[in-house]
């Protein structure tokens, strides 16, 4: 009997290894089932108990964006905010990746680890989302873009806080249409990437400050166009002699083909690797889509096209915008989120601190000696506007992103007009009603 | 208001049942820890030589030279395991297990079971032991730890258990009431079913048996209403079935409790049991329909048998005996070949999780009654190789490991249960959605596989886990009586019952929460599943044979 006991002991080994393993699921369950709760085909986040009794979702001043009555998800009453808004606050499904109503699902349902869904409506407390969005400039800047597709976003660069968000194509969360435009769904400002054009002369300029010589003090000389091998680069007009300030504040291609040539294949993936646009940023719960750059197969003329943006270069607006933000604090920024009380994180440096004063120069000049402050009424622009060729007979898309300077509106922007034409024209206005209207909602508060 | 105070009665009501759950399972296993065993050993055994005195603390007892001996007698002419002093209905035997130098009672060699009496004189080897009254014994004996807080008072009388079983079940029945907003009849009956059919269990126990003890078969009881009535809402014909076959399962415990009274009787009856397992898998694999992927059901008049379920407790029966034969018949091949029999038979009809409990259940008996780690080895390494082979042939089985540990990444295909499983738990929280108001039993195969998830869902998280604890307790009942048992057939038999039934739980509750890959098999007494209920409650009397009080003292 004794020997029958002693060797029983094996029973209770297989009994700790399930004691084990039910520790290991309650572990699983304490870190895991706010995320298991919040699947998409959970019944209870589809029917009546999940996003229909879902919590408000507000702006930074308590406009409420979202909210829940009888069963039933409403939307703000006026068509062109809930248009504009509609990537940043959902449409009751979870088609919308950067949705609050999707990304943030378990913190508006009422998901609790105690009650899972299980408390009736009248036991549950509010679950309220305060976004960190102005949604009147959000909507001012949707009027804007009049029909036009693209993305405006603005994000406080001290504080990461987004003022603005806006991604079109959209439509209307209260009237889903039936058919949608393509890309409905997608949120341009962190889920699309556009070809940069000559807004990524910024990324050029920062390979040339970091390895030419003597690269501030150049001179360059454009005659409308340049021969490389059997090709050439071409400028939008014939510029002369230019120094490097006029160079960048005229977007001569062809000082920035020359600076992409000169700096190398292998500098230039590195600026661009370290600048972030290879790179996924946080932003919140999601992530920003990853630019390309590539110069692995690129000859001569390749090259020099990649300094001006163009060959397979592509860029995402919050990268854009957090890049600017990163020049306008020495290198570094803090990473943007658009819910309140949330923190991404940084950046990381993206840029030496050095290099990101002297692009800081270069930006400032475009605006103060080139476009003219006026545009930027009450705040001190730095920028570089973009007009990038995207082929198949399209328009070329028109991009203007940077910051402002100013202490109490530390703002960073990027905007994109798909077949904008010139981004001056296109994004230069959008652009300006989203910084003035962010700056006065921060120096409102 | 009305609305506000009727909804803090529900929320209040599904609290209180999930700690009502967990006061049930401590009141049976507290009754268990205090049933007091006699403080002197049954008899003893005097080495007047050397003025020993040693106490005989069991009804089985090796005795011989080896340490692991229950009497060890420190005697070079005496045999490493010499022979074997047991207690049977007419009294005490010795039995010689191959000994060297023989063993004789007052003088006489003896060959076979030999009785002794009270001042009979066994002499092993050199060495001569008188056999005295457990009486004359002056030094106490220590309870294992799990007997400690031994009282003379029952903690609860069993009828009072039995109440607070029913209550339980009344309390979810009132929850499926609510939850379905209305007198739910078919609620009403299964509670009424369960409730009668307890009693009348109780009643048969306690007043044709004579059995105090009711606390296994109270917790029996409350997993298979509770089970039972999780199915009204899903399916009422199902639902009753589960009723039926409980039923027919308790009936099946008596029978068995009745055949193995005398455990030397079931090693006569070893081949023929032996020989109907395999017999009736052979039919299972000739005549076995395919549903979810495996063919280990038949259809015997309309009703579908599982019979791997029912062999479960063939397979227990073969594995177990009492000392003095396992002590003689070291060599078990009979017993391996019947496994690998067994085991082979449901990977050939692609039952993989039955085959696997088979598996481990046959590691256990074999360490348990032989300690023969080689064999054990060998079976494992085996086992590996069958493993590797299986999922050469049979990609379907390596899908499933492949999506093992990230259901969630494919919620919609592969995934699709265990995902579902995990929503469903975290939906449900600690205190669930309410009894009969849970999604997941929409999922094909939830009320047997994922029953763990719809417990969660509609009754709580708590209440799945005090579940898991309850049947995990057999293991240490079990164990804990090992020594109290009767024979070493009723504390192997017990152990491995116990260590099968958690066996299956673990694989039940860890492949639907994708800790383990899904094997498909049932959540012993809850699951859905005629058979299945029939062989939990038929291995459950393996366990109760274990306790000395089972069968009535003889003088």
């Amino acid at each position: 009997m004794k020997k029958t006991l002693s060797r029983s002991i094996i029973s209770l080994i297989l009994a700790a290894a399930f004691l084990l393993g039910l520790g290991f699921l309650c572990v699983k369950y304490i870190i895991d089932s706010d995320m298991w709760a919040s699947q998409s085909y959970n019944p209870y986040m589809v029917s009546g108990q999940g996003l229909s009794n879902a919590g408000d979702v507000l702006d930074r001043n308590g406009v409420v964006l979202a909210t829940s009555k009888d069963g039933e998800r409403l939307y703000n009453e006026n068509e062109n905010t809930r248009k504009a808004l509609l990537h940043t606050v959902g449409d009751g499904s979870y088609n919308i990746a950067t949705a609050v109503e999707t990304a943030y699902r378990d913190r508006i349902s009422g998901h609790s680890k105690i009650f899972g869904y299980g408390l009736p409506q009248s036991l549950k407390g509010k679950n309220n989302l305060t976004l960190t969005l102005d949604s009147d400039v959000c909507t001012e800047v949707y009027e804007a873009f009049d029909g036009r597709k693209g993305a405006c976003f603005v994000y406080n660069y001290k504080t990461g806080e987004i003022l603005c968000m806006v991604s079109t194509p959209t439509y209307d969360p209260s009237n889903i249409p039936e058919t949608l435009e393509d890309g409905s769904y997608l949120n341009n400002c962190i889920s699309s990437t556009y070809t940069p054009g000559s807004i990524y002369k910024i990324i050029t300029a920062a390979a040339g400050l970091e390895y030419i010589e003597n690269y501030e003090d150049m001179t360059f000389t454009c005659e409308g166009e340049k021969q490389i091998g059997n090709y050439e680069v071409t400028c939008l007009e014939e510029h002369g002699t230019l120094d490097l300030k006029n160079a960048f504040a005229y977007s001569c291609n062809i000082a920035f083909g020359d600076t992409a040539l000169k700096a190398g294949r292998e500098n230039m993936q590195k600026v661009s690797d370290k600048a972030g646009i290879t790179k996924s940023f946080r932003i919140g719960e999601v992530f920003t889509a990853q630019g390309h750059f590539d110069l692995k197969n690129a000859d001569d003329i390749s090259t020099a096209w990649s300094g001006i943006g163009q060959y397979t270069d592509t860029v995402c607006p919050a990268q854009m915008a957090i890049l600017c933000g990163a020049i306008a604090q020495g290198g570094e920024t803090r990473l943007p989120h658009y819910v309140k009380g949330e923190n991404s994180g940084k950046s990381g440096r993206l840029f030496s601190e050095n290099t990101a004063n002297k692009l800081d120069e270069l930006m400032r000049y475009t605006i103060s000696d080139y476009y003219g402050d006026s545009m930027f009424e009450g705040l001190t622009v730095c920028a570089k506007t973009g007009t990038a060729e995207v082929g198949e007979g399209k328009l070329p898309n028109g991009w203007m992103v940077g910051y402002s300077k100013d202490e109490d509106a530390p703002l960073a922007f990027a905007v994109v007009v798909e077949e904008g034409d010139y981004g001056f024209y296109s994004a230069g206005p959008i652009a300006r009603i989203a910084m003035l209207g962010s700056a006065e909602a921060l120096r409102n508060n | 208001m009305v609305q506000g105070v009727s909804d803090v009665a529900i929320v209040g009501l599904r609290i209180l049942l999930s700690f009502y759950g967990i006061f049930i399972v401590y009141q049976c296993y507290a009754s268990m820890r205090r049933h007091k065993r006699a403080e002197k050993p049954l008899v003893m055994l005097y080495n007047r030589r050397f003025d020993i005195k040693i106490p005989v603390l069991f009804w089985e007892n090796s005795i011989g030279r080896a340490r692991g001996c229950d009497i060890t007698i420190e005697d070079p002419s005496v045999s490493r395991n010499h022979c074997v002093l047991l207690r049977r209905k007419a009294g005490w035997f010795v039995s010689d297990t191959g000994s060297k130098s023989g063993t004789k009672v007052n003088g006489k060699e003896i060959s076979g079971r030999t009785q002794v009496f009270i001042n009979d004189v066994i002499t092993i080897a050199g060495t001569s032991l008188v056999m005295l009254r457990g009486e004359d014994y002056d030094e106490d004996i220590r309870p294992s730890w799990f007997f400690s807080k031994t009282s003379r008072k029952a903690s609860v009388p069993s009828p009072v258990l039995l109440i607070l079983v029913n209550l339980f079940h009344l309390f979810m029945t009132t929850e499926i009431c609510i939850t379905t907003n209305s007198l739910n009849l078919n609620a009403l009956t299964i509670f009424a079913m369960i409730t009668v059919f307890s009693w009348v269990l109780y009643l048969f126990s306690a007043g044709v048996f004579g059995r105090k003890n009711f606390e296994l078969e109270a917790l029996a009881l409350w997993l298979t209403g509770l089970g039972s009535l999780l199915l009204v809402q899903q399916d009422m014909g199902d639902a009753f079935v589960q009723v039926v076959s409980a039923i027919a399962g308790a009936i099946l415990y008596m029978a068995i409790l009745m055949f193995i009274k005398n455990p030397d009787r079931v090693i006569k009856w070893r081949w023929a049991i032996m020989i109907a397992a395999v017999g009736f898998l052979a039919v299972n694999l000739i005549f076995g329909t395919i549903e979810y992927g495996a063919a280990n059901r038949i259809y015997i008049g309309g009703i579908s048998v599982q019979p791997s379920e029912i062999v479960k407790i063939a397979y227990i029966f073969v594995g177990a005996a009492s000392l003095d034969y396992l002590q003689t018949r070291r060599n078990f091949l009979e017993f391996i070949i019947f496994s690998a029999l067994c085991v082979g038979a449901l990977a050939l009809m692609g039952d993989f999780g039955t085959a696997l409990i088979f598996f481990v259940t046959f590691i256990v008996i074999s360490i348990t009654r032989s300690g023969d780690y080689k064999t054990v080895i060998l079976a494992l390494a085996g086992a590996a190789f069958a493993v590797l082979l299986v999922l050469n042939f049979k990609p379907y089985i390596a899908e499933r490991f492949s999506i093992w540990g990230h259901a969630l990444d494919d919620p919609f295909d592969l995934g699709y249960q265990q995902a579902g499983t995990l929503t469903s738990i975290a939906s449900g929280g600690l205190f669930g959605t309410g009894a009969g108001s849970g999604n997941l039993r929409y999922y094909g195969a939830s009320e047997t596989d994922l029953v763990f998830g719809i417990v969660s869902e509609e009754l709580g998280f708590i209440i799945a886990l005090t579940i898991a604890v309850a049947i995990m307790g057999l293991v240490f009942y079990a164990r804990a009586i090992t020594t109290r048992s009767r024979s070493t057939f009723y504390s192997i038999s017990a152990c491995c019952a116990a260590t099968l039934l958690l066996v299956q739980m673990s694989l039940n509750i860890f492949g639907c929460t994708d800790i383990l890959p899904l094997t498909g098999v049932t959540l012993p007494f809850v699951s859905a599943g005629g058979s299945s209920m029939l062989s939990c409650w038929g291995l459950l009397a393996f366990i109760k044979a274990a306790d000395e009080r089972t069968y009535k003292a003889n003088p």
